[in-house]
This record gives structure tokens, sequence and C-alpha cells, in this order.
């Protein structure tokens, strides 16, 4: 199979997941508890507003109609208004997804060479003190949560030590770059402001590190693993025999095809880290999309909810298409079974 | 390809390295220092105008001025600075800033004249006519007129949001006489229409017409402006917009041609900052980012903060009250002696302990910073032998373990599960069951919106929109709040609905306490609640603050506790 066959077949297939998805999140967001139109308003506004809005929402309308409503405004960019922001949900998303965005590629890169890093540092010095250490630290990356490492990073960071600022995007006296992207970094880059870009990436750092920590955890055990297994294989001891270098042994031999499974959990775990990003977005005041969302479960804003639903989901898969083709790059025999396939 | 990759990766993992150990940079050298902060005209017309700030209590700076005047305050988010959306404290106190109503609320519990220099009203109550100053311009620079507070007040009504509900009802319409006098004509008088103007923010016209989409649910008028007012103002107030990202902050830059009189060290800039996280708060506060925390930090956080060199924790008075609303239909507690039962076995004082110094137990069914509280009501206090022998006169004494009374508490207000298990502990004493049940806000809602699902007890803080008895008493008591979680007594008695529109229709104030004074004792009598405690505002400041409200020196009325033309900020 053509790697252009296998992405239109996996785009195809991502559709029906998509489609389903929205069907799941429309209905479960619907029979949430609580009128969303009085929720909105408040308890004291006349009932004749909160009629209006249902009406405006279509919410007297019976689930399918609503359905269908929902679905024809998708297709077309437009999720409505948010009852929160007052604003069309699809400014909201354009606002709040590249925020969001700019911080999990951080936390992804994070992610990436502290945990591709620590897993060759373990799996090099295999069975040593180094290995242990490294075992006992990923240990507690795991099971800790992010939104805890949220919070010591900013009490060292921020209150004891005072190396990092704790909210926001760019500090009060930073003049914002031109929005092109959304993401500012980027556009700090665009318009050459250095001073900017130097400032957003320091508000970047603590978030993104805190996001990043479970996953630097899990990518260093599983690229430990899947080296130490690889490395009682034939052809490294081949290698080893043939008196190739042992730094060569171990960099292009054994990590290239040991990464797999790591480039496969990593491409997920960014993808899950823009819907559970949350709470580490409100304790660092970020605007991301995540506590938009939230904020708008929190409202019942039904518009806000399926589109971030939708958001992440396109995201989800968008990145798993990508990790497909990273690991096709990886192994070869993947590539080699599908020009047999063929 | 693969050495450039690398290479690519090294100096972004190398920059961000040397981001992160940078110091962080000075604030621009080219801000412009505020020597002397502009004040404008300062109300020398008649009747006496009312200055939002004390001019003369300023502290003496005791350092050098800063080069910008900040004043940073979080708040919980969303923030609605539309003037016919926003209500709740963020956007309340938003608005005070960006816009100016016709009177302003004073720390008597009445109003004073503001846009309104003087006013005249007809001996039926029912025709108001407002003469509004001069001197007034919109941050446009526009002049502001008497057609502006009738668009305003249209905008309000047909939208019907925001403070639509207090400010619109029983007024029948709005005319503008000429630029500088506007009457309104009332459907019947109220007592509560002058107050409520506090919520009537005036906006240009011609500024809202200019930014309105034709497209929108309002007809001619398409969206009214709704979508651009979200993120922007059109207002006259001390302070207007100068960037809100939304999630984020509302940024506020003085409007130096206000025709009010700022503080001496009134701030240059204001930043409305939409986090109430307790390390990120304490963090600010430690850093010096933040002059002002919200209200919504925990027990425990107020005392972190209050160790910090510099801090101090300011309890206001408010408009709030905790109530354990008391389902009035609900075997045992239809009974009016179970309902007196559970009022003297409720330990008042050791429930007051557990919240911040100054906190008193209520009197009564209003919170006593109303106007037309009546501080003589009889007062629960924990007596076992009287509860003993109210339990003894309920007609379910002899089966009362088989009604066990559920205590609704909010999940998002955790403090809350203290009272509700110091409630069940209590009432054990005297023999009756509480099952003490954790209940998520949305189904708190939902459950008291229909008797069948209302809960025997449900824990509950409300706030007065007014610094009027009467309105708390219609708000929690008055038929036309059943059914929605202001009032889970389930009341609806004709004669107590009577009685408070009475009150309210009464113009004459002494008249009118008397009513609302009668009124309290009789829902005292009947111990329709349990009455808990008067809510204190509590906030951490830094002490380079000059905050009047701290000194209970401004209106209890939500919003204008953190009006900052009237706050000096004179911090390093």
């Amino acid at each position: 199979m053509s790697l252009g066959r296998f992405l239109v077949r996996r785009i195809v297939h991502s559709i029906f997941v998509l489609l389903g998805l929205s069907i799941v999140i429309f209905v479960i967001a619907r029979v949430m508890p609580g009128d969303p139109a009085r929720m909105a308003l408040g308890a004291r506004a006349p009932q004749w507003v909160v009629d209006r809005v249902r009406e405006q929402m279509h919410l007297n309308e019976p689930l399918t109609v609503q359905y269908v409503y929902w679905l024809r405004g998708a297709l077309r960019a437009d999720f409505g208004l948010s009852l929160v922001t007052q604003r069309p949900v699809t400014a909201d998303i354009q606002e709040f997804f590249p925020a969001s965005l700019e911080l999990v590629l951080l936390a992804g890169l994070f992610s990436a060479v502290g945990g591709i890093g620590l897993g060759v540092l373990s799996a090099r010095y295999k069975d040593t003190w180094i290995d242990n250490v490294v075992r006992v630290i990923s240990y507690a990356g795991i099971v800790t949560p992010s939104f805890i490492f949220a919070i010591l990073f900013v009490l060292l960071f921020g209150f004891v030590l005072k190396w990092f600022p704790v909210i926001g995007r760019l500090s009060e006296h930073t003049v914002a770059p031109p929005t092109v992207t959304g993401m500012v970094t980027v556009d700090a880059l665009l318009a050459g402001r250095l001073d900017a870009f130097a400032d957003a990436l320091r508000h970047m750092v603590l978030p993104a590190l805190a996001l990043a920590m479970g996953s630097i955890a899990q990518e260093a055990r599983i690229t430990r693993s899947s080296m130490a297994d690889n490395l009682g294989k034939d052809y490294i001891a081949a290698a080893r025999a043939l008196g190739i270098s042992e730094r060569v042994v171990m960099g292009r031999f054994l990590l290239k095809p040991s990464l797999i499974p790591t480039v496969s959990i990593l491409g997920l775990d960014i993808a899950a880290t823009l819907g559970v990003a949350f709470l580490v977005e409100l304790i660092f005041n970020w605007p991301g999309l995540a506590r938009y969302g939230m904020t708008s479960m929190l409202h019942k804003d039904l518009n806000a909810i399926s589109a971030v639903i939708l958001v992440l989901g396109v995201a989800f898969v968008t990145v798993n298409i990508l990790v497909d083709i990273i690991v096709a790059y990886l192994d070869p025999r993947i590539r080699l079974r599908a020009a047999r396939s063929e | 390809m693969k050495k450039w990759f690398a290479l690519a990766v090294l100096i972004l993992v190398t920059s961000t390295m040397f981001a992160a150990c940078a110091p962080s940079p000075a604030p621009s050298p080219t801000a412009a220092p505020v020597a002397a902060p502009t004040q404008a005209a300062a109300p020398t017309e008649v009747a006496a105008p009312t200055q939002a700030p004390a001019p003369t209590e300023a502290v003496a700076p005791t350092q050098a001025p800063p080069a910008k005047r900040v004043l940073r305050v979080t708040f919980s988010w969303p923030n609605r600075i539309d003037p016919a959306v926003g209500n709740d404290y963020a956007s309340s106190t938003s608005l005070a800033n960006l816009y100016d109503t016709l009177v302003f609320p004073n720390a008597q519990g009445t109003v004073d004249p503001w846009l309104a220099e003087s006013w005249d009203v007809s001996h039926d109550g029912l025709t108001w006519t407002f003469h509004l100053r001069k001197d007034v311009k919109f941050h446009d620079g526009s002049p502001l007129k008497a057609s502006d507070v009738v668009f305003s007040f249209n905008r309000l009504k047909e939208i019907g949001e925001g403070y639509a509900y207090l400010v619109t009802p029983d007024v029948e319409s709005v005319t503008a006489l000429d630029d500088h006098t506007v009457q309104f004509k009332l459907n019947k008088a109220t007592a509560l229409f002058l107050p409520s103007l506090v919520r009537l923010y005036v906006a240009s016209e011609a500024i809202v017409k200019a930014n309105t989409k034709a497209e929108g649910p309002y007809g001619a008028n398409g969206d009214y402006g709704k979508e651009w007012l979200q993120t922007h103002d059109a207002g006259s107030g001390p302070y207007m917009v100068k960037e809100f990202p939304l999630e984020q902050y509302l940024l506020m830059t003085k409007f130096t041609d206000w025709w009010g009189t700022f503080h001496p060290n009134a701030p240059d800039e204001v930043r409305f900052i939409g986090t109430t996280e307790a390390v990120t708060v304490r963090t600010l506060m430690e850093n010096k980012e933040l002059e002002i925390s919200d209200q919504w930090q925990s027990f425990e956080a107020y005392q972190a903060l209050q160790k910090i060199e510099g801090v101090k924790i300011a309890a206001l008075p408010s408009l709030s009250s905790f109530y354990y609303m008391v389902n009035n239909k609900k075997p045992p507690l239809d009974d009016v002696h179970c309902r007196k039962a559970i009022s003297y076995a409720f330990d008042y004082d050791a429930a007051v302990a557990l919240e911040w110094p100054g906190t008193k137990q209520m009197v009564g069914p209003v919170p006593a910073t109303l106007a037309g509280h009546n501080p003589n009501v009889h007062v629960y206090k924990r007596d076992l032998d009287a509860a003993k022998a109210e339990l003894a006169q309920c007609k379910y004494a002899a089966d009362i373990a088989n009604y066990p009374i559920e205590v609704h508490w909010v999940a998002e207000v955790p403090d809350e599960e203290k009272w509700a298990l110091l409630f069940q502990s209590n009432l054990a004493d005297i023999g009756m069951k509480v099952e003490v049940v954790k209940v998520p806000w949305l189904s708190m809602v939902e459950n008291t919106s229909k008797l069948e699902t209302s809960p025997s007890i449900a824990t509950i803080y409300v706030s007065s929109d007014l610094p009027e008895a009467g309105l708390m008493l219609k708000q929690r008591y008055h038929s036309s709040t059943t059914g929605t979680w202001q009032q889970v007594e389930w009341l609806q008695d004709p004669d107590l609905d009577a009685a408070i529109e009475d009150a309210l229709a009464t113009i004459d104030e002494q008249e009118r306490f008397a009513k609302y004074a009668k009124i309290q004792e009789d829902l005292v009598e009947r111990a329709v609640s349990v009455w808990i405690y008067d809510q204190v505002e509590k906030h951490a400041y830094r002490d380079c603050v000059d905050w009047p409200a701290a000194r209970g020196e401004t209106s209890v009325v939500m919003g204008y506790q953190i009006f900052a033309a009237g706050i000096g900020v004179t911090c390093p």
C-alpha cells in the first residue's frame, strides 16, 4: 500500500471517528443537569430572555434536529455563539488554540529530549545506580499529576527562587508582537522581536515542563525498555564484533529502531496534553483551549463544549496519522511491507 | 540533514535554557513618569456631588513615586464588561470603573449624586426627573447627553440580561427632555428604583452604534454592539479598556478627561487578572506583582498571605450571608417546633469561629449591612434545653429517628462541609439524624427547582443586589423566587408576599423600614431558615495601597469596593 493510499484510508476512517465523537459529545453535553440558557443568564434573568436564548440555540427542538443544526454549522466552521464569552465559538478557538498548541509543542519537545535522553542514559548504564536513579525519577513522574508539578514549580521557581514568571504569556512591560499565528513565540520571531520571543519563552518554560513531566518519565521507561530488548539482539553483537564504536552502535544501530514505541506514545501524549492541560493552564493563567473547554463545561456552554471536543478529536487523529508516518520512516520493515503489498 | 536537524534542536534547547536563566527584563525606561495625576474638573456645582474617592485620605508616599502606578487585582473569571450583560463580581467591578451611573452608592447604604447633579420626584413617586452634569465626556471625547441615558436604558431592557431584572421592571418609559434632563416614568412606586440606578451604566449611543453588527437577535438593532462591547468599552468612567485578552486579564488605563476627582495617587493602569489559584496568588503577592487579592481564597491561604511582609488582610462587610435554607414543606421541618428545635440546637459560636476573625452571626433574615435591617429580632443561640422542649412539641417527636434531615452542601465550596458536619453533630445531641450530602452546584440548582427534589436543607450563600433589606426579603422569601436556588424554604405565603410588596412600594423611608422590621420579626418567629453568619469579604492587600474600602469608607454594593479612582497606590 502506498503512503498516499494509506493516508486516504486513515483520513476516511478519521471522518467516521470524528462523526461518532461529535454525536457522543453532543448527547452527553445535553444530558448534563441544568438549562444552559438559564445558567448563562443567571437565576434572576427574566424568563422571556431565557426563552429567547433557548430559541436562538434551538434548544426547544428535538435532539436530532438540534444535531442537524449543529452539524450544518460545524461543516461551515460555524459553531454558534459561546454563552460564556458571547462571541462566536470559532473566534474563541482561533484565539485559544494557538496558545495551547504553542505550549504543548514545547512540552512535546521537553518530553522528546528529556524522555529519550534519560531512556538512553538508563539503557546505556543498565542495572547500575544511574539506571536505578532514572527509574525512581520515572516512577515519580508517572504517578504525579501535572498540576502537582505545576504547583511545585510555581513555589520553587516562582515563589522561592523567583527565576520565572508564573502567569500569562508575556510580561506586563513587553509589547505583544502583531498577531499572525496566535503563537506568541512564532509571531515574535516573524516580527523580528527577539526580546518578545525570549520573554514569551520564559513564560512557557514552567507550564510546558509541568505538562511534560509525566510524558518524560513515560518515554524514558519505554526507550530504556526498548533499547534493553534490542541490546541483546544479534545485529548489535555483530556490530560490536566488527569493532564499530560504542557511540555509533548506540546512536545509529540501537537507538533508531528502539524509538518506534517511544514515538508512538509520545504522539499520543502530545495530543492528550492538549485536552488535559486545564489545571496547568489555570494555575499559570494561560489562555489555552483546555481551560476554555473546562470553563465551558462548568457553565454548560453547549456550543463551546462540542467545538472544543471536536477540535481535540481532530488534533488527536492528526497526530496519530503523523506518528504512523514517522514510525514508517523509522522502521524500514514497515516500508518494505508496504511496498511488497503493492 | 540529520546533523542540521540536531543542530536546530540544540539551538532551540540552548535558547530555551538561556531564556530561562535570564533575569526578568527591567520595565521599559521610556514609560513616562506621572508626576501629578490628572485631575478633571472638581465637582463644584449644586447638590454637593459625591466624590467617589476621599482625596484627603491619601497616604503620604514614603518612597520615590514609581514610574507608573499600577493596581493589580485577581478575580474569578469570566469577566463580562458589556453593561447590559455583566452582573457578577468581576463584571460589576469592571463596569463601575469603566462607566458612570446617574447616582453613586455611598457607605451609608444610600446614594449620592453622580452623573445626575440633582433630581425631582413627583408626589406619587411615579415620575423621576434627573438633571445631568454638563462636563461629562465619553472616552472618545464626545459629550454625554440625556439621549445616551435613554439609549443605555433601552438597550439594557431589550437585551434583558445583566442587571436588567433590577433596573427595568418597574420603568414604563425613559425620555430625554433636553440634552441634560432625563425623565423616568414608573409603573408603580418603588423604593428600589433610585438605588437600582447604580446598575444603569451609561454608554455612548454613538460609539455603540458605530460598532454594531447588522445581523443579530435584536431586529433593527442587529447585535446591539454586544460582540464589540465584550472586549471594548463605550463609557465615561475614570478608566478605559486598553487590552482585554479574554481568559487572561483586563487592562484599563486612566481616562484623564474624567469629570470626577482622582485620588492623588490613583493608579495609571488597572489590571484585573483572571486567576484565583492560591499558589499563583501567593507567588504574585510575594513577588510584589499583585496589590489586592480576590476574595475567594481559603482560610489557610489568607493566613499564608498574611505572613508575607507588607501584606495585610482586609475583612470588608458585604451584602451576603450564609443561610441554611430549610424546606418548610418537607417533614419533619414543616413543623415550626422542629424548625425551632434545630435553630436552638445549632452551635452558632462554633460556626462563626470557623470563619475569619470579624465574622458575626446573622441577626435575623437579612445581612446587617442592609438599610432597613432589624437589629432587635430574637437571635437563636445554642440552647439544648430549649431545643429539646421545642422538639417535644413537634408532631414528629415520637418517631423523629424516622425523619432524617438531608443537608446538601455545595461541592464547589469545600469549606461548607465543616458547617454541615458541625450541624450533624449538634443535632445528634437532641436525637435528630442528619445526612450530609455533597452536591455539585449544577445539581443543587436542578434539585431546588422542584419541591419534590428539594432537600430538607440546602446550605447556600446569598447576596443582595442592593443595600436594601426589602430586596433581600423579596429575593429570599417572596413566592416569585420559589423554584430557584435563592429560596429552598418554599414558603409560598400570599400574606408574606403582600407584606413585602407593600413595604417595597412605600416611598417614605421610616415607614418602609418599620414594615421591613415587622416582616423580619415574623420570619424569625416562624424560624423559616437557620441564619448562620454575615459574610465578610476578605482580601489580601499590600500596605502601599491606600484602600478606602479596607477602612469601611465605601459602599458595600458589589463592584464598588475596588473603585480604582479612589484608591491610592504608592508601591515601589
